[in-house]
């Protein structure tokens, strides 16, 4: 097990090195740079040429590249250029914002995704599984923007139930009430956005499951289909949904971007599209390494969780 | 049939979903609504801006939301209104020298800090020294030829600007944008250069910043030592919205009380609670000719094209209403004191561009013609741009991308890249600082001309300090770039201001370019 674990890991190091390069190498072949951005038509270009100075920038690729790296080691992502703040501390506040919306959302999209799959798969063909399908089919073609827009528009205009901008209400920090009314709305639209994929994947995996050799022998039994489903195949779906868990891992960071721009909610992702809007490219390359690593490590541990789950994975490791 | 029924069903399924969600919720709602209303309270003025202010020291801001909240918090000796006039802020009056050579600065006596100091010459010296320090990012205009502009004090009230040269432009950029900092909080900071400043801000303005949270909003709250009056609105936040839609929906319901909008959100905005401020900011929106590409190098063929155009149809496709835009000829905005009509205004003839272009012995004339693609308004000029150009028998194709990218690749010595392009430029009002994008060295002449002609103007009107003189300069140079064909000025397009009718005085608190309210003081709530 241990020695399975270790493997992956020491794989997953070379990968990330590499992604970090095609990271740095990508931005650095974009047209512009960030003096463009901090620059006006009135600065010298004697100016211009003094910021590049400062910020490294007329230094060869492979400098810029490893001075940039071996900061990272430190814990250090750089500051961000255009407003010289710390891009580690800004990640620090934003993160967590960013959770505490994903980690509900998510959730009760698995459960959600979990009850319908099952529905769906016991009652292949029919009229369930095709309503169930339907509304999987319309979630998934439902872009996020636009059904966060219309929740916007209903519940928090027409019905004006909700407040539909930031986390809190100004001066109103910490306030529990006042956080999940602000909460609701965007809780909503990323519930929306998760769950019919996830249902799809249980339904497809729970009817793989049917068509296993233990369900002819407990349907050759007289097992009803209730116990068959709740016994054995739900017990045998967790194992996909504890990959899916780790596959989710990354959107911890990224996973909420459109839905936290539209509510002004604090988090990564108005932080992200401004900064790609000023071209502030250290930001943009700390949170697409930050999030190719949770890609990788989010493998790693569904690998390794599907292997505590299925001792036939662990054998396999050792062989 | 059977498909279509199922696919209602699903709709209604999913709508009664979140209904029910909705409703589960519904435990808390009534306490929201309540606190969501409290957001619109009578003491609080709520404004939304689109992003996070790149910089908040009022030494180095530029950016629109920095320059926003920096004359929210401090004041400069004298603010250019929209049409190029001057009012005195913390200045008494302004006496520029006869020879040029230097501007006495008289200041107001009473005036107060925001913890209730007094306000001294010391403190204007002490501001525009960091100012004219090259490193601290904002000292162009503080730096005429290659020497910067001397600050004495004389009095406690009295300070004098001392110019190495004659400078007619110098007046004008002395005295604006830069707002004055308190000697006795910023003494010790050691660097100015930074985008904040560690020190709670102390400023003349009619407000004080209470809280900053990044990404959220700022909090504001009325400045007892005001010298223009206390404020009659106690608190000001402003609230940070990134979406336009949202901000729309805020809007319409209460939860900010102003916004920018576009003119074609203005028919959706309920007449009943919001009222529109349409106003000039000066701008320019024009469409560029790369002199150095190769088929636009002769001036007949850049004639040609702007014969073709129709600037009526431009602007009514792009900004809807008359009352949203205004037309300018020469490359200075409509506004501007020195900007004339009288200039070659290549009012649309297409017979005419044809014969210019069998005159230059070009036919089957193609160009490409660069955009912003993520701004509406350049996107529906472009493609008209394209029809436009197309009945002269100029073939054009459209080249959308990312605004910046194009505008770092024209500027690019040489480039050849695109032969037009969509762009727009906010310069200010004294006709000199014009020369970065029309000289042949201007750091922003995307044009690519070298016309030594125009760049003698440009010199010559810099330095002449008669009023009369100079405006005659200007108007021979203004007709000859527009004979140079290099750019057409498409439109001076005003940003509408929407707010919310509770909120009273909206003309008088003064809308200007950049900081929207001259000052915030004036504003009431009804």
């Amino acid at each position: 097990m241990a020695r399975y674990i270790a493997k992956r890991v020491l794989q997953a190091i070379p990968l990330l090195l590499v992604i970090s390069f095609i990271v740095f190498s990508l931005i650095h072949l974009a047209p512009y740079d960030v003096i463009d951005s901090v620059t006006t038509p009135n600065m010298s270009p004697d100016r211009v040429e003094a910021l590049r100075e400062k910020y490294g920038l007329n230094e060869p690729f492979f400098v810029q590249y490893a001075t940039w790296l071996t900061n990272i080691f430190k814990g250090d992502f750089g500051y961000s250029l255009v407003s010289q703040r710390s891009i580690a501390g800004e990640l620090a506040v934003r993160i967590p914002n960013t959770m505490k919306l994903i980690i509900p959302a998510y959730l009760t999209a698995l459960i959600l995704a979990i009850t319908l799959g099952l529905i769906a798969a016991a009652n292949k063909g029919k009229f369930f599984d095709k309503l169930i399908d339907g509304i999987a089919s319309l979630g998934i073609a439902i872009p996020t923007f636009w059904f966060a827009m219309i929740l916007i528009y209903f519940l928090g205009y027409r019905l004006n139930l909700f407040p539909i901008i930031g986390m809190n209400t100004v001066g109103k920090a910490g306030d529990f009430n006042d956080f999940l009314a602000h909460f609701i709305m965007p809780y909503l639209t990323l519930t929306v956005a998760f769950f019919p994929e996830l249902t799809r994947y249980i339904r497809s995996s729970a009817l793989q499951q049917v068509a296993e050799d233990y369900v002819t022998v407990q349907r050759a039994f007289h097992a009803t289909k209730w116990q068959i489903f709740r016994r054995h195949i739900s017990r045998n779906v967790l194992i996909p949904v504890v990959t899916q868990l780790g596959l989710a891992l990354p959107m911890l960071v990224t996973g909420a971007i459109i839905t936290e721009t539209i509510f002004g909610w604090p988090g990564v992702g108005p932080y992200l599209t401004s900064a790609t809007r000023s071209l502030d490219y250290p930001v943009i390359m700390a949170i697409m390494l930050l999030s190719a690593t949770l890609v990788i490590l989010g493998n790693l541990l569904s690998d390794v969780l599907y292997s505590v789950v299925d001792p036939r994975i662990r054998k396999g490791g050792k062989e | 049939m059977k498909k279509w029924k199922k696919g209602l069903f699903s709709v209604g399924i999913f709508a009664l979903g979140l209904a029910l969600a909705a409703c589960s919720s519904g435990g808390n709602t009534n306490e929201t609504a309540n606190s969501s209303s409290t957001t619109a309270d009578d003491a609080t003025f709520t404004y939304a801006i689109s992003g996070d202010p790149s910089s908040t020291n009022p030494i180095n801001t530029s950016d629109r939301w920095g320059l926003t909240v920096t004359n929210i918090i401090y004041s400069p000796l004298v603010i250019v209104e929209g049409d190029g006039t001057t009012k005195n802020a913390l200045a008494e009056s302004v006496e520029p020298a006869e020879d040029g050579l230097s501007v006495t600065v008289h200041l107001k006596k009473d005036v107060k800090w925001s913890d209730g100091e007094p306000f001294t010459a010391d403190d204007v010296v002490f501001t525009y020294e960091q100012k004219a320090k090259k490193e601290n990012g904002n000292a162009d205009q503080l730096w005429v030829g290659d020497q910067p502009i001397k600050f004495e004090k004389v009095d406690d009230y009295t300070v004098k600007f001392v110019l190495p040269q004659a400078s007619a432009a110098a007046v004008n950029n002395i005295a604006t944008e830069t707002f004055i900092i308190p000697k006795h909080i910023f003494e010790g900071v050691e660097d100015f250069s930074v985008n904040e400043l560690p020190e709670n801000p102390v400023g003349t303005g009619p407000y004080k910043l209470v809280e900053y949270k990044r990404g959220e909003y700022l909090t504001f709250e009325a400045n007892e030592h005001y010298f223009g009056g206390e404020p009659s609105i106690k608190n000001l936040t402003l609230r940070i919205i990134e979406s336009a839609d949202t901000t729309k929906v805020a809007l319409q319901k209460g939860e900010v009380d102003a916004a920018f909008v576009l003119p074609s959100d203005v028919a959706d905005l309920d007449e009943k609670t919001i009222t529109t401020y349409p106003y000039s900011e000066n701008r320019v929106g024009y469409l560029g000719l790369n002199t150095k590409s190769e088929a636009l190098q002769d001036v007949k063929v850049r004639q040609a094209v702007l014969f073709a155009l129709n600037k009526d149809e431009l602007n009514q496709a792009a900004y809807l209403e008359k009352e949203y835009y205004e037309q300018p000829y020469s490359f200075l905005p409509p506004n501007n004191p020195f900007a004339t009509e009288d200039v070659e205004k290549y009012d649309t003839n297409i017979e005419k561009s044809k014969e210019l272009l069998k005159e230059a012995n070009v036919s089957d004339l193609k160009l490409n013609l660069a955009f912003s693609s993520s701004d509406p308004a350049q996107t529906i000029q472009a493609t008209l741009i394209q029809q436009q150009l197309q009945k002269a028998g100029i073939t054009v194709t459209l080249e959308g991308g990312d605004g910046t990218a194009i505008f770092a690749e024209l500027d690019k010595d040489g480039s050849t890249k695109y032969n037009l392009f969509l762009g727009g430029y906010i310069m200010g009002n004294d006709p000199d600082l014009y020369g970065a994008l029309f000289e042949t060295e201007g750091s922003a002449n995307y044009f690519q001309t070298e016309n030594k002609a125009t760049d003698e103007l440009f010199n010559k009107a810099a330095v002449e300090l008669d009023e009369a003189k100079r405006k005659e300069l200007y108007n021979e140079l203004q007709q000859a770039i527009a004979d140079d064909a290099r750019i057409y000025p498409i439109v001076d397009n005003k940003k509408i201001l929407a707010v919310n009718n509770r909120i009273g005085n909206v003309e008088d608190a003064g809308l200007i370019p950049i900081y929207t309210f001259e000052d915030v003081s004036k504003l009431t709530i009804k």
